[in-house]
C-alpha cells in the first residue's frame, strides 16, 4: 500500500521511539557518569560498574530476579498446560468456575493479589522469602499460560488423541507426541509472557518477599531515594543482557531461515528453548562469579549468614564488605524507611539478628518483649562509646542496645535564601509562614512531624493530652495546606544539598553531609527544644545467629568500623575518638556534626502506645490532605 | 480423552487454596477489627465506614480514578495512531517496530520510571530543553504531569500491541472491497478499520487502565512523598500505619471498582459484536 503518504504518522512514530527511548538512553549515558549528578555529564568514569560490582546485595538482587523468573516460568508452563489440557475435558461447571478463580490475577489490580497473598503467608504463619516469592509468582505466572493454551486446545480436534490412542500410544504418549506439538505456539507464549511478567514484578514480590530476599525492583524501589548512580550501571547491565538475549531468539531464526526456508513451524518451536538457554546462561555466568566470591579461606564464621534490618543509607561504603572479609560470613541487609515499617515486619515474625530502631521505638520493642538481652562476655565495645549516649532512659543501663548514630533533628536551610532573623524568631513556625511557601521540605515521618509541631507551639514533644495533639495536629494540617511543602525521606539529602529549596526539617547527621557539600547551607536547633535522638543495636528475640550478631556490634562500634560509618554517612559517632577526630577532619566546622548543646528544652522520645495510634492516624491523613492540597 | 480431566486436579486445588483463599482473606480482614492477628475478632463494617465517610479519601480515590482515566485517553490517542502505522507498514519494518516497542518492556518498569527522575528533575535535560524552546523552567518531577506521564509511558506499549495484533489480524481484502465500492479513505477508517479493530482497543483500555488505578510506585517516584493515590494509600496502611483491616477494606473497594468497570468493558465489546452479527444478518 501507499508508503510515504503518512509524514504525521511517520513523524508520530519517530516521536514516540525516541519516547520509549530517551530513558534508556539517558540511563546509559549516566551509567557512566563521573559524578553523582544526574543532570550534568561531567566526564566518562566507569567508577558506577565497580561499585556496583562491588555491591553484593545489588548483584544478588540480579540473581534473584533471574531465578525466580526462570523457575516460575518453568513451573507455571508446565502446570498451566497440564492443567489447561485437564480443564478443557473436565466438566462445564468445574471448568467455568476454575476459569473465574483463574481470572482473578488478571482482573484484580496487582496490589490486590500481593495483599492476599501476604496476608495468606502470614496467616498460614510461611516465613516470608525466596519459597514465598516463587510460591507467589507461579500462582500469578498459571493463569497465564492457561489463558494463552486454553483457545489452541479449543481448536483442536477432540477425536485427536482417541485416534492417536486407537493406533496404540497410551494415554501419556497421545499426550506427549500428539497433543503437546499442535499446542506449542501457544505454549510458548504462555512461557513468554510469564517470565515478562516474573521478571518485571515489582508489586507482587514487594509485598510477599522477606528475610532481605529482594528482586531488582524491590531494590530499586528502596535505593531511589537517593541519587544512586549504581541503579544506572545495574540497569545498563540488565538492558545489555536482555538485548543480547532477544538478538539471540530473534536474529539466529532469521538467518537460519535465510539458509533453509523449510521448516517455517520449527522456528516458533525453537524460540523457548533458546530463551532459556540464555538465560541459563546468564545465570549460570552470575552464579560462577557468585561462587569465585564466596570461596575463601576458613574463618571463624564461613558460611554463617547475619540478617540486618537497617535504615537506608545508614552505613559505610565498606562497613559490610570488611565485616565479611574479616569474618568470612555473608550478610544481607534489608532497609526500611521508618521505625513504623520495621516494627510491623517485626510483629509479623519476621526474622532478623540485628536491628537498629530508635530510641522510643526501642521502649516499645522492650514492652513488647522482642527484645534480647545483649551477652556482656561478648561484648568488649561499650568503653569506647561516649559517656552522653549511654545509659539513655529507654535502656538505662545498655543491657539490650548499643548505639548505633545519634543526633538531633532541626532545620536545615539555605543562607542565601532565608533570613536567619526569621529562624531566630519563629523557629519551627518558620514552617508556617507564608514568605516560604512552596520552598519548604517536610520529613514523612510521623514522630518528628509532630515533635516539631508540639515544639512550635510550646509543648512538650511526649505530651499524651489530646487537645495538644490536636492543636499539633492542625498546626501540620495548616502547614500542608498553605504551604505546599514537599514531604520527602532520603530525597531531602540530594535535593538540599543542589539547594534546590529554601528549608527543610532535617536529621543533624544528613545536614551534616549536606553542609559538607554545600556551604551555603546551614544548620539551626530551635531554642524552644528539640529532639535528641539515638538509634541503636538490638537483638531481637527471634534471631538465629546470636554470636555473630555480637561480633557485629562489636565492629561497628570499634574505631575502624565507627570511622568508616560516620565519615560516610555523616551522622554523628557515638564512639568517642571517632567523633572527635572526625569533627577535626571532615567535619571540621560544621556545627551539625556534634549537634550538642545545653536546653533545657530539648527531650528524649518516649513510647506511649496511646498516642502512637492517635498520631499513626493523624498523620496518615495529615499526608493525604498534604496531597489533596496539591491536586 | 475424558481420561485427561484428572489432570486438572491439582490445578483445581492449587487455585482454590493460592488465588481464592487469600482473596476470601482480604474480605474477612476488611469485615474485621482484630488488628494483625485474627485470634479474637468480631464482625464491623467500620473500615467501610470510615472511608466512604471521609471527603479526603473520597477525593483521592477520584482523583486516581481521573488520573487513570486520563491516561487510558492518551493512551488511546497515541497509542491508536502508532499502531496503524505499524500495521501499514511491510511485514519486515513491522516486526522491527514491534520489536522496538517490546524491547523496553523486557526492562524493569521500576529502572524505565528511575531514569526519568534524572530526566525531569531540575536543572535536567528536559528542563534545560524548556528553558531553550522559551518556556522558562517549570518545575517537571514531583508533580501531577510527571506522573501521567510516566504512566503513559509505562502502559502505552500494551495500547499498541494490543491494537496492533487486532489490525494485524484483519482482512485486507476488505478494505479493498470497500475501496472498489467508492468508499474514500476516510470512510473505509470510519466503516470498516476502525470498528474491526475495536477488540483491540478495548482489551488494550483494560490492560492500560486497570494497573494505572493501582499503581503507586509511579506516584511514589514521579509524584513525591506528598502525591497520593489509592495504591499509596494501600501500601501505606500496609507497610507503615499497620492498620491492615482498613488497608483490607480499601482494596476491596478498589476491586470491586475494577471488577465492575471491567465487567462493564466486556460487556459493551460482547454488545458490540453482537450488533455487528445483527447488521452481517
Amino acid at each position: 500500500m501507499k508508503k510515504q503518504k503518512q509524514p504525521f504518522l511517520k513523524i508520530l512514530m519517530i516521536m514516540m521511539l525516541i519516547f520509549f527511548y530517551l530513558p534508556i538512553v539517558f540511563m546509559i549515558v549516566f551509567s557512566f557518569n563521573s559524578s553523582k549528578s544526574l543532570t550534568h555529564f561531567t566526564g566518562f568514569s566507569t567508577q558506577w560498574y565497580i561499585k556496583m560490582l562491588n555491591n553484593a546485595s545489588m548483584m544478588e538482587s540480579l540473581y534473584v530476579t533471574i531465578i525466580v523468573a526462570l523457575i516460575a516460568t518453568i513451573v507455571s508452563t508446565i502446570i498451566g498446560t497440564i492443567s489447561a489440557i485437564g480443564l478443557s475435558k473436565s466438566k462445564k461447571i468445574v471448568h467455568d468456575l476454575i476459569m473465574q478463580i483463574n481470572d482473578f490475577p488478571i482482573m484484580n489490580p496487582e496490589i490486590v493479589t500481593a495483599i492476599g497473598l501476604m496476608l495468606f503467608f502470614i496467616t498460614l504463619n510461611i516465613e516470608k522469602g525466596l519459597l514465598t516469592m516463587l510460591l507467589a509468582h507461579i500462582a500469578f505466572c498459571i493463569p497465564y499460560v492457561i489463558l494463552s493454551v486454553m483457545p489452541k486446545i479449543r481448536s483442536l480436534d477432540p477425536n485427536l488423541a482417541d485416534a492417536a490412542m486407537d493406533l496404540g500410544c497410551t494415554p501419556w504418549q497421545s499426550l506427549i507426541k500428539v497433543i503437546v506439538p499442535q499446542i506449542m505456539p501457544g505454549i510458548v507464549s504462555g512461557a513468554l509472557i510469564a517470565f515478562t511478567m516474573s521478571f518485571d514484578d515489582f508489586i507482587i514480590s514487594y509485598f510477599v518477599t522477606g528475610r532481605g530476599i529482594k528482586n531488582l525492583s524491590i531494590m530499586v524501589y528502596t535505593m531511589s531515594k537517593r541519587v544512586n548512580p549504581s541503579i544506572n550501571a545495574i540497569s545498563t547491565l540488565v538492558v545489555v543482557l536482555i538485548t543480547i538475549v532477544l538478538i539471540i531468539v530473534n536474529v539466529v531464526p532469521l538467518l537460519k531461515e535465510k539458509r533453509k526456508t523449510q521448516v517455517t513451524e520449527m522456528k516458533q518451536k525453537k524460540k523457548a528453548p533458546k530463551i532459556i538457554a540464555g538465560a541459563l546462561a546468564i545465570c549460570v555466568f552470575i552464579g560462577v562469579v557468585f561462587l569465585g566470591k564466596s570461596v575463601s579461606s576458613t574463618k571463624k564464621y564461613d558460611g554463617q549468614t547475619l540478617h540486618i534490618y537497617n535504615w537506608g543509607e545508614y552505613t559505610g561504603e565498606n562497613l559490610i564488605s570488611d565485616f565479611e572479609k574479616k569474618t568470612g560470613c555473608k550478610v544481607v541487609m534489608d532497609l526500611f524507611d521508618s521505625n513504623e515499617q520495621m516494627y510491623i515486619k517485626i510483629a509479623n515474625g519476621e526474622s532478623y539478628d540485628i536491628l537498629v530502631p530508635s530510641d522510643y521505638m526501642i521502649e516499645r520493642l522492650l514492652q513488647e518483649d522482642m527484645l534480647q538481652p545483649l551477652d556482656e562476655n561478648q561484648l568488649d565495645c561499650l568503653d569506647e562509646i561516649s559517656d552522653s549516649v549511654k545509659g539513655l532512659p529507654y535502656d538505662p543501663n545498655n543491657e539490650y542496645s548499643i548505639p548505633y548514630f545519634w543526633g538531633t533533628v532541626g532545620i536545615v536551610y539555605d543562607k542565601t535564601k532565608v533570613d536567619e532573623k526569621d529562624l531566630e524568631k519563629e523557629g519551627f513556625n518558620i514552617f508556617l509562614n507564608q514568605k516560604y511557601k512552596g520552598d519548604i521540605y517536610l520529613y514523612d515521618s510521623e514522630r518528628d512531624s509532630f515533635a516539631m509541631a508540639l515544639k512550635g507551639l510550646g509543648y512538650s514533644m511526649n505530651t499524651d493530652d489530646e487537645k495538644e495533639l490536636l492543636e499539633a495536629n492542625n498546626w501540620l494540617l495548616q502547614c500542608v495546606q498553605t504551604m505546599q511543602p514537599e514531604i520527602v525521606t532520603d530525597e531531602i539529602i540530594d535535593n538540599m544539598a543542589q539547594g534546590r529549596k529554601a528549608l527543610g526539617l532535617i536529621y543533624s547527621g544528613d545536614a551534616a553531609y549536606i553542609m559538607s557539600e554545600n556551604e551555603d547551607i546551614g544548620f539551626y536547633m530551635p531554642k524552644t527544644g528539640t529532639n535528641i535522638w539515638s538509634d541503636a543495636l538490638v537483638i531481637p528475640k527471634n534471631a538465629t545467629n546470636v554470636e555473630l550478631a555480637h561480633e557485629f556490634i562489636n565492629y561497628v562500634s570499634s574505631y575502624e568500623g565507627a570511622y568508616d560509618n560516620s565519615s560516610y554517612v555523616g551522622y554523628t559517632s557515638p564512639n568517642k575518638e571517632v567523633m572527635i577526630d572526625l569533627s577535626k577532619t571532615d567535619y571540621q566546622g560544621i556545627s551539625a556534626y556534634t549537634p550538642i548543646r545545653q536546653n533545657d528544652q530539648d527531650e528524649v522520645f518516649k513510647y506511649n502506645a496511646k498516642t502512637r495510634k492517635i498520631l499513626s492516624n493523624y498523620w496518615s491523613k495529615i499526608k493525604i490532605a498534604a496531597s489533596n492540597a496539591r491536586g | 480423552m475424558k481420561k485427561f480431566s484428572h489432570l486438572a486436579v491439582p490445578y483445581i486445588v492449587w487455585s482454590i487454596i493460592m488465588l481464592l483463599l487469600p482473596m476470601l482473606l482480604i474480605v474477612f480482614y476488611a469485615l474485621t477489627d482484630s488488628g494483625n492477628a485474627i485470634i479474637n475478632f468480631s464482625f464491623t463494617l467500620e473500615n467501610f465506614r470510615k472511608f466512604f465517610t471521609d471527603p479526603d479519601f473520597l477525593l483521592v480515590l477520584w482523583r486516581s480514578l481521573s488520573i487513570a482515566i486520563k491516561t487510558t485517553v492518551i493512551c488511546m490517542l497515541i497509542g491508536y495512531p502508532t499502531a496503524y502505522f505499524i500495521s501499514k507498514c511491510s511485514q519486515r519494518v513491522s516486526n522491527i517496530l514491534v520489536l522496538a516497542i517490546t524491547l523496553p518492556m523486557w526492562i524493569n518498569m521500576l529502572v524505565r520510571t528511575y531514569s526519568w527522575i534524572g530526566l525531569l528533575s531540575d536543572g535536567g535535560v528536559l528542563q534545560t530543553l524548556c528553558k531553550i524552546l522559551g518556556f522558562g523552567s517549570p518545575q517537571l518531577l514531583y508533580t501531577e504531569g510527571a506522573v501521567l506521564l510516566g504512566m503513559v509511558y509505562n502502559f502505552v506499549p500494551f495500547m499498541i500491541l494490543q491494537i496492533n495484533t487486532s489490525l494485524a489480524k484483519m482482512d485486507k481484502s476488505l478494505l479493498e472491497a470497500a475501496a472498489d465500492l467508492g468508499a474514500n479513505k476516510f470512510q473505509v477508517f470510519w466503516k470498516i478499520t476502525f470498528p474491526l479493530s475495536l477488540p483491540g482497543v478495548i482489551s488494550g483500555i483494560a490492560l492500560v487502565f486497570l494497573p494505572a488505578v493501582s499503581s503507586f510506585f509511579i506516584p511514589k517516584l514521579l509524584g513525591g512523598g506528598q502525591y497520593f493515590l489509592i495504591g499509596n494509600v494501600i501500601e501505606n496502611q500496609f507497610i507503615t500505619a499497620g492498620e491492615w483491616n482498613f488497608g483490607s477494606a480499601v482494596s476491596v473497594i478498589m476491586a470491586v471498582i475494577m471488577m465492575m468497570s471491567m465487567y462493564l468493558v466486556r460487556y459493551i465489546e460482547k454488545r458490540n459484536s453482537g450488533q455487528e452479527k445483527e447488521k452481517k444478518v
